[in-house]
């Protein structure tokens, strides 16, 4: 490994460089490869952060710094990732990767269930109401009692609008078992919905 | 040809939904629908639900990216902490230069190199991890138990069995990367072992075990062309192993401090061995 000399600039040089404001290792950003970086990644952080919030049940500050980890990720290792792959996959899961770290180093310390105040705070202006934002309210609630799994293969596919491929790449598993996880999801999704109107009809009736 | 493809399943009938349904398939699944209206109401709700949650989500793509998160400011970031990195590098290599030159001059005031008590495990274990690096190390079908592919399965077992969270370092900034790990049996309970690979296909290995108490600095070892440094943080000891030199031991042993250590952004700084007591 005689690369290690290489990566070792001799002090003096090191002082020099940092005396006009150069980097002092690593320095392989200029300007308009920094400008590139920053128009290839850009575009999917609002993407990233819908993700992280809705994967950490409306935690938003929490949700930012997933994504702000990610991010760091991305460009400390940038000449790292596949030339031709998309950057949107690549940095998804990344920050998926980063999420499953996480979780696991917590354990399963109680997170505060904010899915429900997102469900309050974003949808009062939603037409129709009353019951169409206790609907929204319900759905969510169920959708923040799916599985981890479950609701990570729903986001991707029907929110972030990744191919079933890209989101088997992300979430590091077959397509088919993404398919199982979106298929078993939307139906638990439903049957919570079901159940609740009927629920809700049967209350009716009870008071009828 | 056949007038009809092959049957409509669940799976195209979610792919209509998702907008993924190849236009060669939309025939038959409207076809499919169209006779089975239970089907038809079920997915329609699938559908609702899923324009429903769209809409939930969408306020948090909303807004100005914060600061914090723009590339510009991240790799400005970036380049302090290299500068920062570079110059404890650079600092740890020079004190080591010094601590053996001092330890060699002082060789017969001090007798055999200061050997307190954490030195005895320090030395088993920098053994342990090269013997492990030689064995493993040149495997070519197994070189390791569990591959990275299945990362989160490697770290929860062996973290079970190790008895601690454990976390495997990302050595990517030094350009190697995970290829697995195995468990190892020790002197007092069981080890773990980290491979990483880099573009030339050069191994190196992180070897780690619990239960260590104290915290030293980096120690530097080498037996038959093998290179381990060790250090303990933690309760853990950890000694990273490859053929290859103390810088860049050092500086792979940097970047694992960092990410394991909860004070890691402080600088390492070995003391000099061979310090008069």
């Amino acid at each position: 490994m005689g690369t290690a000399a290489a990566m070792m600039p001799v002090p003096t040089r090191t002082l020099a460089a940092d005396e006009i404001g150069q980097p002092a290792v690593g320095c392989r950003c200029d300007g308009a490869a920094m400008r590139n970086q920053a128009s290839l990644i850009e575009p999917h952080i609002p993407g990233l952060r819908r993700f992280a919030c809705a994967l950490l049940r409306g935690d938003r500050q929490g949700a930012d710094d997933l994504v702000q980890d990610c991010l760091e990720r991305a460009v400390s290792r940038w000449h790292l990732r596949r030339a031709e792959g998309d950057v949107r996959g690549w940095l998804y899961t990344i920050l998926y990767n980063r999420f499953l770290n996480e979780k696991h180093r917590q354990g399963r310390r109680g997170v505060p269930d904010a899915l429900l105040e997102v469900a309050e705070a974003e949808l009062p202006g939603v037409d129709g109401g009353q019951d169409r934002a206790l609907e929204h309210r319900d759905l969510l609630r169920a959708f923040a009692a799916l599985p981890e799994e479950q609701r990570s293969a729903l986001l991707l596919i029907g929110i972030e609008d990744l191919s079933y491929g890209e989101a088997a790449r992300v979430l590091g598993v077959p397509i088919g078992t993404v398919m199982s996880r979106l298929s078993r999801g939307r139906e638990r999704l439903r049957h919570y919905m079901n159940d609740g109107v009927d629920r809700h009809n049967a209350e009716l009736r009870s008071v009828k | 040809m056949t007038p009809r493809g092959r049957p409509v399943e669940e799976d195209d009938l979610h792919a209509r939904i998702d907008g993924q349904l190849p236009r060669e398939r939309s025939e038959d699944v409207e076809a499919y629908l169209a006779a089975h209206p239970e089907e038809q109401a079920r997915f329609s709700q699938y559908a609702q639900q899923r324009q429903q949650l769209r809409a939930a989500f969408a306020a948090q793509a909303d807004g100005p990216i914060p600061m914090r998160l723009r590339v510009a400011h991240l790799l400005a970031q970036q380049r302090r902490r290299q500068r920062r990195r570079f110059g404890e590098i650079a600092a740890a290599v020079c004190l080591i230069a010094l601590g053996g030159i001092a330890g060699w001059a002082g060789r017969d005031l001090t007798g055999p190199a200061t050997s307190s008590p954490p030195g005895s495990v320090a030395r088993v274990i920098t053994a342990d991890a090269i013997a492990a690096h030689r064995t493993f190390s040149v495997e070519v079908r197994h070189p390791v138990e569990v591959d990275s592919g299945q990362e989160v399965h490697l770290v929860q077992w062996l973290s079970k069995r190790l008895g601690r969270p454990l976390i495997v370092p990302d050595l990517a900034a030094a350009g190697f990367r995970l290829m697995g790990g195995r468990l190892l049996p020790a002197e007092d309970g069981p080890a773990a072992q980290f491979m990483y690979e880099n573009g030339n296909s050069e191994r190196l290995t992180l070897y780690l075990r619990t239960g260590i108490g104290g915290e030293t600095a980096f120690r530097f070892h080498e037996e038959g062309g093998i290179g381990a440094l060790y250090w303990s943080d933690e309760g853990f000891g950890y000694a990273i192993a490859a053929k290859a030199d103390r810088e860049l031991l050092l500086r792979i042993a940097e970047i694992v401090y960092q990410q394991t250590s909860p004070d890691g952004a402080k600088a390492k700084i070995p003391p000099a061995p061979g310090k008069p007591s």
